[in-house]
């Protein structure tokens, strides 16, 4: 008999229901937000929650065969592994000595599922979109890592446990003068990671017709709204981790992601689109620079 | 098994309606209504009318309402204004592509009867022989308050039940396919496909 931790598996799936509902809650506020810098009324707080439904209760759903339906799965199960790794007030299901960079890699492979559903679909929307979205890729990776990178060196650990608790004594990250640098070009990268605007060429609407989700409906687009919610709260709390001290408790973490998520929704709600060549040129010039300059502070 | 489930070989397509489900039907009714995303597809004069329905004056995002370009995930027709043979035709294809459950709103006179092209030789006189029509708002051209009057009664329609287009086409295929064939003669899916099949 294996003796099977009760306990824990309760707090996994307690955890999980939380950041799927704070997650459709952000999407709601994304949307609230936006509607009201437009002098909107807007949705209801609780749309995306109904949206889901709907997309639930649909009666058909177009399916392209095995790798079409794995390709939502897959990222939503990459979204729950990368929520699992970070330390959620106090909660850490798996813990490494480099969750660190797990976890920043976790973050990338949902959007990877996506596109391997979206190939498979044979829309060429979706191969347009797939095509951007991995020049995005290549091209936020030199920032993010260097953002990481003057990190690590500043506090010199990996682990993310370790990181919230020397933030804890010595100050947050953001009142380093470097890891300031640093949490600039982060959050140009995190603006880019969560898809909002200067860098949504990836389901650019009004262009490529949503990318790589134009061939997903019902039952599908259903997950990957779901996936969306749990990217959207373990992307916030991943930062939040990282640059604001991380949180003892749900409320203060709620709190420092709802500012996260402000910035970028402010920034989202001025900026127009790039385009795919101007932000492969922007992000290997200003983030980069800022980000080398990062790195050599704190060296 | 109380679970209709029929896959058609052809088109790939799942149909299911699980009969466990249905006690959650009335919720599924209630967010169907909330969240009408909007196929953007916008022919003849009434295009210009979503412009001020969708901003700050009148905001349909209020009901949940959302344009989204993928057909797949969307809900909502809007057909607004004439159709000519040829817009008809990729209207037709799209309406198909959209999945069950799928309503259309017409606005204007033009889909209704003809309108001011009661007598033109290339306006599709009566749309509701080719596809099955929920709401229809007469008007040359409705204004944005009618536009939204409509969308409140398609909400009301959907709640109570009675917006079932999407049923009675796939139950009148037939008729529906009859006068398709009739005017664009036999065979213009394939004809069309084919045209497309470059793109792809
Ligand atoms: S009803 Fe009038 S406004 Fe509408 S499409 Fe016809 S002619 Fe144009």
């Amino acid at each position: 008999m294996v003796a099977v931790d009760w306990k824990l598996i309760l707090e996994a799936i307690g955890i999980l229901i939380y950041a799927i509902l704070v997650g459709f809650l952000f999407m709601g506020i994304e949307r609230k937000a936006m509607a009201r810098i437009q002098r909107r009324v807007g949705p209801p707080i609780y749309q995306p929650l109904i949206d889901t439904l709907k997309l639930l209760g649909k009666k058909e759903s177009i399916s392209h065969g095995f790798i079409y339906d794995f390709g939502p799965i897959f990222a939503l199960a990459a979204s729950i592994a990368a929520l699992l790794f970070i330390p959620i007030a106090n909660f850490q299901l798996f813990s490494s000595n480099a969750d660190l960079i797990v976890v920043a890699y976790l973050l990338e492979v949902p959007m990877l599922g996506i596109m391997l559903g979206a190939m498979s679909s044979g829309n060429p929307f979706s191969a347009l979109g797939v095509q951007r979205g991995l020049l995005t890729m290549v091209a936020m990776q030199l920032p993010y890592g260097l953002a990481l990178i003057a990190l690590v060196q500043h506090w010199g650990t990996f682990k993310l446990t370790e990181i919230a608790a020397l933030q804890q004594v010595q100050g947050w990250s953001i009142t380093v003068p470097a890891l300031l640098l640093a949490f600039i070009v982060f959050d140009i990268v995190f603006q880019a990671m969560l898809g909002l605007e200067p860098f949504d060429i990836i389901t650019a609407p009004a262009e490529i017709s949503m990318g790589p989700m134009v061939e997903y409906g019902g039952k599908h687009a259903a997950i990957l709204f779901t996936q969306h919610a749990v990217q959207l709260f373990a992307e916030t709390a991943f930062f939040a981790v990282l640059f604001l001290g991380g949180a003892s408790n749900l409320l203060t973490l709620f709190l420092k992601q709802l500012a996260v998520l402000f910035i970028a929704i402010f920034v989202a709600s001025i900026y127009p689109r790039f385009t795919v060549d101007q932000a492969a040129k922007f992000f290997w010039k200003w983030p980069t620079i800022i980000g080398i300059i990062a790195v050599l502070l704190t060296v | 098994m109380s679970e209709r489930r029929d896959v058609n070989e052809n088109d790939g397509v799942i149909h299911y309606e699980l009969q466990e489900f249905q006690v959650f039907e009335p919720l599924f009714r209630w967010a169907r209504k909330k969240s009408l995303w909007i196929v953007a597809f916008c022919t003849g004069c009434g295009g210009i009318e979503i412009p001020p329905l969708a901003t700050a004056r009148y905001d349909y995002e209020r009901f949940g309402i959302m344009p989204n370009p993928s057909p797949r995930m969307g809900d909502l027709f809007l057909i607004t204004g004439y159709v000519t043979p040829k817009t008809l035709k990729r209207i037709i294809v799209t309406y198909e592509m959209m999945q069950d459950p799928k309503y259309i709103l017409t606005h204007g006179s033009c889909p209704i009867n003809g309108g001011v092209y009661w007598d033109s030789y290339n306006v599709v006189k009566q749309l509701d022989k080719y596809i099955p029509i929920d709401v229809s708002i007469a008007g040359c051209m409705p204004r944005v308050e009618a536009v939204m009057d409509g969308i409140m009664e398609i909400m009301r329609k959907i709640e109570s039940g009675e917006a079932d287009g999407w049923r009675r086409y796939r139950e009148n295929y037939d008729y529906y396919r009859k006068n398709q064939d009739e005017l664009f003669g036999e065979g213009w899916r394939e004809k069309e496909a084919k045209r497309w099949l470059a793109w792809i």
